[in-house]
């Protein structure tokens, strides 16, 4: 029966005839709703924001991702947790206001931290592969100047690999990864990834032009690299020309999982036989 | 995929570029006088040639042409059709007529007075849309929803255009208006480029106001034979077709106070700023902050003009490609690009539109519409003014 | 457009059969359902994200079936149910590389689908999408697209299907298609399938300026005597098979932190409304300032289960 549904509605609707006010604020219905913010003025920050929330003056804060600008005040544009960056003496003055895209146990803090890491690492407007951000992909053609790959996850530095929960993929990377791997799991999600080129004069940062597609990468490869170029309407590009940049997994003709030996090449452990592989560096 | 994002949105992506976007907008959003591109007043339409009555097996057609090129063509079709309740409907009056149907019998059913929207039915064809690609639609939509929503309360056109096409309980008219969209050819091409031309070149602005004002002139032009049968026979007419009865009847010039009803116009209104803006061409429509398309007749009973529809459109400005500040642009010297879009409005930068338009715009746009002496009084009188035969 | 791929129904429909004897008794099912609400109120909504776990973003919308559903319901008196209330499934596909024909964007690429379940309402629909669906798809991108930043995703489209499992009627089953006869059951489903679609752009963490929602306001006039003194009345969220006529009514998307209107859809003769005395609105001010009004209504669940959702997954991490 539908009509059990509805528990819970909002209790009671407003006569909005009598209601004089034209701009009602949300922020009044969060003292209520909002069991996690506890402030919701404007002298302090509401601890989760949903999209719209006016979070602060731009004169106090800049804005940073996950927000906009709207009257010279930063709203939210995003739900989640709001987390404050610290101020960087010279390149940024104010302290940045964003509004995290993965909720981790480290940004619920009050206040968090930011300052710790926030050198090293670079908040993000979008879960998309940007310029510099490193991708695992999974080769999907290999011709003789280029090999097309399908981007599986876009590595965000800023979370740990295990809790790397993009909004774009929302399965683990482990499970990706394995069934990425496998060649029998080819279905059609190729169209729903974004697409990708490793020309043959980024596979590796030597020996440029003795590069033979062939013995880089397989069709079915996972492959480490980083972008570099948004490319054109339908690829990005892609580079390997980096130690720790290559293959991460493959399987030998045979099926097996294979191991790396060298920068070179990867071995089959069961048959023993080697394959040529532009292999990244295991850490 | 393309096609269809193109379709859906006001028209096409515009292929201006940031710089000219920005200037184009600034121009259009000069505070009490914008200057347009063409040199046209804000209320001023676009000049245009129209006739009448040019299909001769059609009951009603027009033809408008702009300067640019671009020719609509609508002709009106009137077949006589058995009426029948549909399926889905259950009139509780014929019901209760098996209880006491004898003095029932005086009433009519209501489905018979007042005619079915279904019975008018329209067909828009643009070159490079398939008929079931959204823009055909949406116009469709939008303008048949206006004819068959006129209501009128008194006099011979009780019901408006749906009453006006029953002939008795049992038959009807059932109309077709079939719009078609030529596009102008402007290079010479031979016979076998023009059907790709035909099919890949897009309408150079969006094309509703031709649409609209065609399809007025073809309905005030269209005649029905006259009704020579009377009552619930079977309906037969005259077969003089000079002797036909214009489907919107004519102006007495005897009654000084008669106002003729007259089919809808649909107006194309964009906002640039605080300024409103009629008959936008391609460029203007593509930096508008907001496009509406209002639909308006003539009321009945008043001179006042009556608002029969409001839809707004997807402004093409969402679409557009922004412009880069010097400050970000790492071409300039000393700038460092930042991979972060900038937050900032930059004055003399283009930034595609975003969010809605406020309610005291929405009131203003319709306001010089409909006001007295306003620019649908204007756009009717010069309807009138077309000479119909 | 003919749908060849599948065996389809008859066309028509059929439907169970009414007695005449039905019809008589006053307190029969034959009934129109009466509004129970005041003309302000609203009816209560249920909203939740996150209910389809194979899409980024999901939402499921309900209204509150009126009163005489339940009545009909618990003391059934006819087949026919009197009247029928929205349900709509929203999911939200993306951001997703465009196909490999599409041109360039610097923008997120929006598609909306919206479909009417077979079933959904009185007469059965096609599995092919006709035109009045995919009029509601073209109201509701704009809708969409007015509150969402677009330039943060370059190069990325965004699906949203919405499916429409129950759908308003358009008027009372038991009256015949008369001159107000349009389709004003469609307005409330795109006012349910902005909310819905908002909600479930939220849960997929697309940047939006604000959460949109949707809202109806309508001119009625109940009357059944057709003296001069009917006049219409602005009633908000109107349910069209509880009212004998609606003569004009409007559909806005609004957001509420910033006071703008991103879709608005009017239409009908709003001329002949009765405001309240010193009311120097025009009478299609007072639609769309109703509608608006109607809108912000909807906006508390909506940020309400905005706010559900996101606490939800906190408590998960």
């Amino acid at each position: 029966m539908p009509d059990k549904l509805i528990t819970e509605p909002v209790s009671k609707l407003p006569d909005f005839f009598g209601e004089q006010n034209r701009c009602l604020c949300n922020k009044e219905l969060y003292h209520f709703f909002n069991p996690f913010s506890l402030y919701c003025n404007m002298a302090s920050l509401p601890q989760i924001a949903i999209p719209g929330q006016r979070l602060g003056p731009l004169s106090k804060y800049s804005a940073g991702p996950g927000t906009h600008v709207q009257d010279s005040f930063i709203h939210a544009s995003i739900a989640g947790p709001v987390v404050t960056d610290a101020a960087q003496p010279k390149i940024q003055p104010k302290p940045t206001l964003r509004v995290s895209r993965v909720i981790s146990a480290q940004d619920l803090q009050p206040q968090n931290a930011g300052a710790s890491d926030g050198a090293k690492f670079k908040p993000r407007y979008n879960t998309l592969p940007a310029v510099e951000s490193n991708v695992l992909a999974r080769v999907t053609r290999v011709q003789k100047r280029q090999a097309t790959v399908s981007i599986l996850v876009v590595l965000d530095e800023s979370e740990h690999l295990t809790s790397s929960q993009t909004a774009s993929d929302n399965d683990n990377v482990a499970s990706i990864l394995t069934s990425a791997a496998n060649p029998e799991n080819h279905s059609g999600t190729d169209e729903l990834r974004f697409q990708a080129l490793i020309r043959k004069e980024d596979v590796r940062a030597v020996e440029k032009d003795r590069v033979v597609m062939d013995e880089m990468f397989r069709v079915g490869d996972i492959v480490r690299g980083s972008v570099i170029s948004l490319g054109d309407q339908s690829f990005y590009y892609i580079t390997t020309a980096r130690n720790d940049l290559g293959v991460v997994m493959a399987r030998s003709e045979a099926g097996n999982m294979m191991f790396p030996i060298s920068w070179k090449e990867m071995r089959d452990p069961v048959t023993g036989t080697g394959e040529p592989r532009k292999v990244a560096r295991p850490f | 995929m393309s096609n269809q994002r193109q379709a859906s949105s006001a028209s096409q992506v515009p292929h201006l570029s940031p710089a000219e976007l920005s200037y184009l907008y600034t121009s259009l959003s000069l505070p009490k006088n914008p200057i347009r591109p063409d040199g046209r007043s804000p209320t001023q339409f676009r000049p245009l040639s129209a006739e009448t009555t040019i299909l001769p097996g059609t009951n009603g057609s027009a033809r408008i042409g702009f300067a640019d090129g671009t020719q609509a063509i609508v002709g009106v079709k009137a077949e006589v059709e058995k009426t029948v309740l549909a399926a889905d409907t259950l009139d509780s009056r014929s019901l209760a007529q098996h209880g006491d149907a004898l003095n029932r019998e005086g009433e009519e059913g209501s489905a018979a007075v007042s005619g079915q929207g279904e019975w008018v039915q329209m067909s828009i064809e643009i070159p490079g849309y398939r008929d079931d690609d959204a823009l055909p639609i949406f116009l469709g939509e939008m303008m048949r929803e206006s004819l068959v929503g006129s209501v009128e309360h008194k006099d011979e056109m009780a019901g408006g255009l749906k009453a006006r096409l029953v002939i008795n309980k049992r038959w009807h008219w059932r109309l077709y208006i079939d719009v078609s969209l030529f596009l102008p050819l402007d290079l010479p091409v031979s016979a076998t480029d023009i059907m790709q031309v035909l099919l890949l070149s897009q309408p150079l602005s969006y094309p509703l106001p031709l649409l609209s004002l065609t399809t007025h002139l073809a309905l005030l032009s269209t005649k029905l034979p006259k009704l020579k049968s009377t009552g619930e026979e079977d309906p037969f007419f005259d077969d003089d077709w000079a002797a036909a009865e214009y489907l919107y009847p004519r102006s007495k010039p005897s009654s000084g106070a008669f106002h003729p009803v007259r089919p809808p116009v649909t107006l194309l209104v964009v906002s640039v700023g605080e300024n409103v803006i009629f008959d936008p061409n391609r460029e203007e429509i593509s930096v508008a902050d907001a496009v509406l398309a209002i639909s308006i007749t003539r009321s009945h009973d008043s001179e006042a003009l009556k608002l029969l529809s409001i839809r707004s459109i997807d402004p093409p400005s969402r679409l557009t490609q922004p412009g880069i500040p010097n400050s970000e642009n790492a071409s300039m010297l000393g700038a460092a690009p930042t991979e972060n879009p900038s937050q900032e409005e930059v004055t003399g930068v283009w930034r595609p539109r975003r969010g809605g338009i406020k309610r005291s715009v929405v009131a203003r746009m319709i306001k010089t519409v409909l006001g007295k002496g306003g620019v649908g009084e204007e756009v009717l009188e010069g309807l009138e003014g077309v000479e119909v035969q | 457009m003919a749908d060849r791929r599948r065996v389809n129904g008859p066309p028509g429909g059929t439907r169970p059969p009414v007695f005449a004897s039905l019809q008589e008794s006053t307190t029969g099912a034959a009934q129109r359902a009466q509004r129970q609400r005041q003309p302000a109120e609203l009816r209560k909504i249920f909203l939740k994200t996150g209910l389809i776990p194979t899409a980024s973003g999901s939402s499921y919308l309900e209204f509150e079936p009126s009163a005489s559903l339940a009545a009909a319901r618990s003391n059934p008196k006819s087949l026919i149910p009197p009247s029928s209330a929205l349900k709509v499934a929203c999911t939200v596909h993306g951001p997703k590389p465009l196909p490999r024909s599409a041109a360039f964007s610097p923008n997120l690429v929006l598609t909306t689908h919206v479909k009417y379940a077979p079933f959904a309402a009185r007469k059965r629909r096609g599995h092919i999408r006709d035109a009045s669906e995919r009029d509601l798809g073209v109201h509701l991108e704009t809708a969409l697209r007015g509150a969402i930043i677009a330039e943060r995703w370059p190069k990325s489209g965004l699906d949203i299907t919405l499916t429409i499992i129950e759908a308003e009627d358009d008027r009372w089953w038991g009256d015949a298609p008369d001159s107000h006869d349009a389709s004003w059951g469609m307005m409330n489903v795109l006012a349910g399938c902005i909310t819905a679609a908002s909600a479930a752009i939220a849960d997929a963490h697309i940047d939006c300026l604000d959460l949109v929602s949707g809202g109806v306001a309508a001119l009625v006039s109940d009357d059944s005597s057709k003296s001069a003194s009917s006049v219409p009345r602005l009633m908000l969220d109107v349910d069209p098979a509880e009212h004998r006529s609606i003569l004009s009514a409007c559909v806005v998307a609004y957001m509420p932190a910033r006071d703008e209107i991103t879709e608005i859809w009017l239409k009908g003769d709003s001329s002949k409304a009765a405001l309240e005395k010193g009311d120097v609105r025009s009478s299609h001010e007072a639609l769309i300032d109703g509608a608006v009004d109607a809108a912000r209504g909807a906006n508390t669940v909506l940020s309400e289960a905005v706010t559900e959702s996101i606490a939800r997954s906190i408590a998960q991490a």
